[in-house]
């Protein structure tokens, strides 16, 4: 079964830095024999959280809109490539809006403790944070990096790799960044890879 | 001259945790006999997503109409600017965060068009509060949302050192900040400290 890798665009705008990083990922990701996905976020019909915490008494969410079914879509992939450049020094609010909706998980597993993830799951599923700045600064992705962690923690995917690039004023955008899209290719292909012999190291131990 | 103060209640929660940490600080100051107050709850004005377009490095404006038209002055022209947003997932929830990025018209003024943003009279002068809850009882649960404020703060005039913290973790369901032993009193005597500085600044007598 081929390994599944969605990408989550978190940008509001089309085709755009960050984006395009993530096609680059997901294109390595499908040479190497990866069944790709992308969902760009701002096509999709869905509000923030509401904070009401309805979700901490039943585990579910009673906004019922698009957040939902990719959740569940979520669920049935491999690998999830969260995209998002850094506004104000942190994710849009479209992604943090998404995140912010996976508190009905959250609360499955530490309200009512009915879902729980192996260690084998959490290994064999990789979260992936793609993000570019248009700052020079060395911290400039800092403060995205708590709610993508805590993201990926909830939904049972261990945060893998980052692929990030900032400083995009000066270099005119992704495509005249010197390094960025080969990194984005090359850690495609490789993830696949990866998870392909956890997989095969899961499979000998079961038999 | 009163002292405006504008505060956006950040929360979807109405009522919630961070909202009451707001309604302490103000209430404290609606006792100064001249503070005017303007309380903003998020929910209900209307501010969408920044569209990240850059048109207003150009424009000098928002492309977007939008519960920010009528914002815009108001943000500008305040001596106190407060947000009091709840943690979510390790950061200020969506709702804050969106406002928080559509003052990137803001930062395209005073950046890439190099005009003032506030008048002259108030530069440096202008105060900010950010209250915050959160949930976790974690120390490091806010560490995420603070670089965030700093940007609201600071492309709106409001030096780093002016920016004023009251943030509260352990407290997650509605009405658990009521009980919490010192939270009330930090902010009442964060809002009096805040309108005593804000005197001073701006050289008004009480």
């Amino acid at each position: 079964m081929a390994v599944k890798v969605l990408g989550i665009s978190g940008s509001p705008h089309r085709h755009g830095n960050t984006e395009t990083l993530l096609d680059a990922f997901l294109d390595g990701a499908g040479k190497a024999g990866a069944e790709t996905e992308k969902v760009v976020l701002k096509e999709l019909d869905f509000t923030p959280c509401r904070g009401c915490n309805a979700c901490h008494k039943e585990g579910e969410c009673i906004v019922r809109d698009q957040a939902i079914p990719l959740f569940d879509r979520i669920f049935t992939m491999d690998c999830l490539a969260v995209a998002s450049p850094i506004y104000s020094m942190g994710i849009t609010a479209e992604l943090k809006g998404l995140i912010d909706r996976a508190q009905y998980i959250w609360a499955r597993k530490f309200i009512l403790k009915t879902l729980y993830f192996s260690n084998d799951h959490i290994r064999s599923h990789k979260g992936i944070f793609i993000s570019t700045a248009g700052l020079s600064w060395d911290n400039v992705f800092d403060a995205a990096f708590p709610a993508i962690t805590a993201f990926f923690n909830t939904i049972g995917f261990e945060y893998y790799d980052n692929i990030i690039a900032n400083e995009m004023d000066k270099y005119k955008g992704i495509l005249g960044h010197p390094t960025a899209m080969n990194e984005a290719g090359e850690k495609g292909e490789r993830v696949v890879k990866v998870i392909e012999k956890i997989r095969s190291e899961l499979d000998e131990k079961a038999e | 001259m009163p002292i405006k103060v504008l505060a956006f209640a950040g929360s979807p929660r109405r009522g919630g945790n961070s909202e009451t940490l707001l309604d302490w600080v103000l209430e404290a100051m609606r006792e100064e006999p001249d503070v005017e107050i303007e309380k903003v709850p998020l929910d209900e004005a209307n501010v969408n997503p920044c569209r990240g377009c850059n048109a207003c490095e150009v424009l000098n404006r928002c492309v977007q109409r939008d519960g920010m038209d009528v914002l815009h002055d108001k943000i500008i022209s305040c001596h106190v600017l407060i947000l009091a947003a709840p943690i979510f997932c390790m950061g200020i929830n969506s709702q804050s965060k969106a406002l928080v990025d559509r003052f990137q018209v803001f930062r395209s003024r005073k950046y890439v068009l190099k005009l003032p943003v506030v008048a002259d009279e108030l530069k440096g002068k202008r105060q900010g509060i950010f209250l915050c809850t959160a949930g976790q009882n974690w120390d490091y649960v806010f560490d995420g949302a603070i670089p965030t404020v700093k940007c609201f703060f600071h492309v709106v005039e409001v030096r780093d050192k002016d920016i004023n913290y009251l943030m509260v973790n352990g407290v997650d369901e509605k009405g658990a900040i009521l009980t919490h032993p010192t939270a009330k009193n930090d902010a009442e005597k964060l809002a009096k400290d805040v309108i005593a500085n804000a005197r001073n600044l701006l050289g008004l007598r009480s």
